[in-house]
């Protein structure tokens, strides 16, 4: 099943780390949030490859969206 | 070979008994029991009928502990009027000793042709939790269904561990189907996923049924068995080394709160994947049990939310009542803001930290590592909530707001004169000069708000010295499950 990197909270895209067809492992960066003041990097749960980049940098992010999907 | 033909023959008795042999099914609550405790301290307390239940005392890494488990080879473990009564002599051998009762779960619930009656017994059993609450530890672990009334039953405990083929729901996938239409399966129902991440109903989630079971064990030495603080035993370390240079990057709290423990000995994290924006953990600090609260600002920067308030504030009731001592780690940028978690209740879940806070009455000791703003520097153990000492790092802020945030609403109109190029430079400026007027943590030291400003290499010694000086008290009221 695909994982859903998703982000926790509204945020700003400050950087995506990923390219499609990138290979990941668990923990990877996937992206770096800012929000509340902070830099929060948004690792992956599952390793895999990178399928989707579902965002660009300077995005705002809602909670709940997808920021990548790896298969 | 030798043992071949008896092999063949519990094959073929296998094939022509519908049931296996009792005496040697899995599901036995004998062989339960006797797997959870310490090897060969077992000691059944009732006999090993019908009932469908089976209590015993043993010990857990030799401290003394009352069981009781589910028969599921009899009716799926469902709960009548015998059974219940064999989990009220667990409890009440357990309160007579003074010693934790641990349930082994593995039940569909009240016994259906019993009737009624049977719903009187199980309410029976949930006023016994509720009587013994916040008295002696009651740890439950699940490794079956838990369906019902036998969900409710490890529900009111202190803490519930719960095995890969555990399941907890109050009706299972063919009511809701029947009822609502949804097609859920029983893992997606009441699994580890769900009650894990989701709902917040289990604290532990293992990946075996032995993992659980040595879980429980650790878990009942920990509340029961907790040792005394040895301060002159404590070592400093760079408590500061896992940090990220900037300030403004998160980063994951959890081996900063196993740099604060005691390595090398049992640790259990309670809720970890509910609200982890939170750390709660229960451990050993100079060989004494303690229990850490931090806040995670690698998710959701560290913020308290509804969730993560309501996950803290029990699991500060529940050390206050047992008696231990609790290590505050902080760093905090404010409470999540948001429709969703004002509709979600923030204030009224918030208030329980306030309030679990305040009522404690066991050594509570605050340090600030980085930052701490807003409502949240009140509920994270303030001096105000009456927090038995609160220390901070030469670099914490302590503050209403981070002091840029603070000048964009109090210099709004000059910086809209700026122009956009010049407006960082600006507002660092207008900053520092915001923590020069307002004294930051020397003023916050000033004041009495924060006692000490201590090196992160002098940390543990300093809250080891607090903890051992303090009044070692324990709070009178029970853990209603929050």
């Amino acid at each position: 099943m695909p994982h859903h990197v998703v982000s926790d909270l509204v945020a700003n895209v400050l950087s995506i780390a990923v390219q499609v067809g990138d290979t990941v492992e668990v923990g990877a960066e996937i992206a770096l949030l800012e929000s509340m003041k902070m830099e929060i990097p948004v690792l992956t749960e599952e390793a895999g490859t990178v399928s989707e980049v579902k965002v660009e940098v300077g995005d705002v992010v809602q909670e709940g969206d997808i920021l990548a999907i790896i298969e | 070979m030798a043992h071949q033909p008896n092999e063949a023959s519990a094959t073929a008795s296998a094939a022509t008994k519908p049931k296996p042999d009792r005496a040697t099914d899995p599901r036995n609550p004998r062989l339960r029991l006797a797997e959870f405790f310490d090897e060969g301290s077992l000691e059944l307390i009732t006999p090993e009928d019908d009932s469908g239940m089976l209590a015993a005392v043993g010990t857990c890494q030799g401290t003394p502990v009352a069981a009781f488990c589910s028969d599921a080879t009899i009716m799926g473990g469902a709960m009548g009027v015998a059974g219940c009564k064999v989990v009220l002599a667990a409890y009440e051998r357990a309160l007579a000793d003074g010693i934790p009762v641990v349930g082994i779960w593995h039940s569909g619930g009240a016994r259906l042709p019993e009737g009624v009656v049977s719903l009187h017994a199980v309410g029976e059993v949930f006023a016994i939790m509720t009587r013994a609450s916040g008295k002696i530890p009651q740890i439950s672990v699940v490794i079956g269904a838990a369906a019902g009334g036998a969900a409710y039953g490890p529900a009111l405990t202190d803490i519930v561990i719960l095995a890969p083929d555990g399941r907890i729901f109050v009706t299972g996938p063919d009511v809701v189907r029947s009822v609502t239409g949804e097609a859920v399966d029983a893992l997606r129902l009441g699994g580890p996923e769900p009650h894990g991440r989701r709902s917040g109903v289990v604290h532990v989630v293992t990946e075996s049924t032995e993992q659980a079971y040595e879980r429980g064990r650790q878990l009942c030495s920990l509340l029961a068995d907790q040792g005394t603080l040895d301060v002159s035993g404590i070592e400093d370390l760079d408590l500061e080394e896992t940090f990220p240079e900037s300030a403004k990057r998160a980063y994951d709290v959890h081996p900063v709160v196993d740099n604060v423990l005691d390595k090398d000995a049992d640790s259990v994290e309670l809720h970890p994947r509910w609200a982890p924006n939170i750390v709660t953990q229960l451990g050993r600090f100079g060989g004494r049990t303690v229990g850490v609260i931090a806040n995670n600002p690698m998710r959701l920067g560290g913020c308290l939310d509804s969730p993560s308030a309501e996950k803290a504030a029990r699991f500060v009731r529940m050390c206050d009542a047992f008696g231990v001592p609790l290590i505050v780690l902080v760093d905090v940028p404010g409470y999540l803001p948001g429709v969703g978690q004002e509709w979600d209740g923030v204030v009224r879940r918030g208030a329980k930290l306030l309030h679990a806070f305040a009522e404690a009455t066991v050594p509570r000791v605050t340090l600030v590592t980085r930052k701490t703003y807003g409502g949240a520097y009140i509920a994270m153990n303030s001096r105000s909530l009456g927090a038995t000492k609160v220390f901070a790092w030469p670099t914490a802020h302590v503050a209403v707001m981070g002091s840029v945030a603070a000048i964009r609403i109090l210099h709004r109109r000059r910086l809209a004169e700026v122009d956009d190029a010049e407006r960082a430079a600006v507002e660092q400026q207008l900053a520092d000069e915001h923590d020069l007027m307002s004294g930051g943590l020397a003023r916050a030291v000033e004041i009495g708000v924060v006692d000490e400003i201590v090196e992160p290499t002098a940390t543990r010694s300093a809250l080891a010295t607090a903890i051992a000086e303090a009044p070692q008290r324990r709070g009178d009221h029970g853990n209603i499950p929050l």
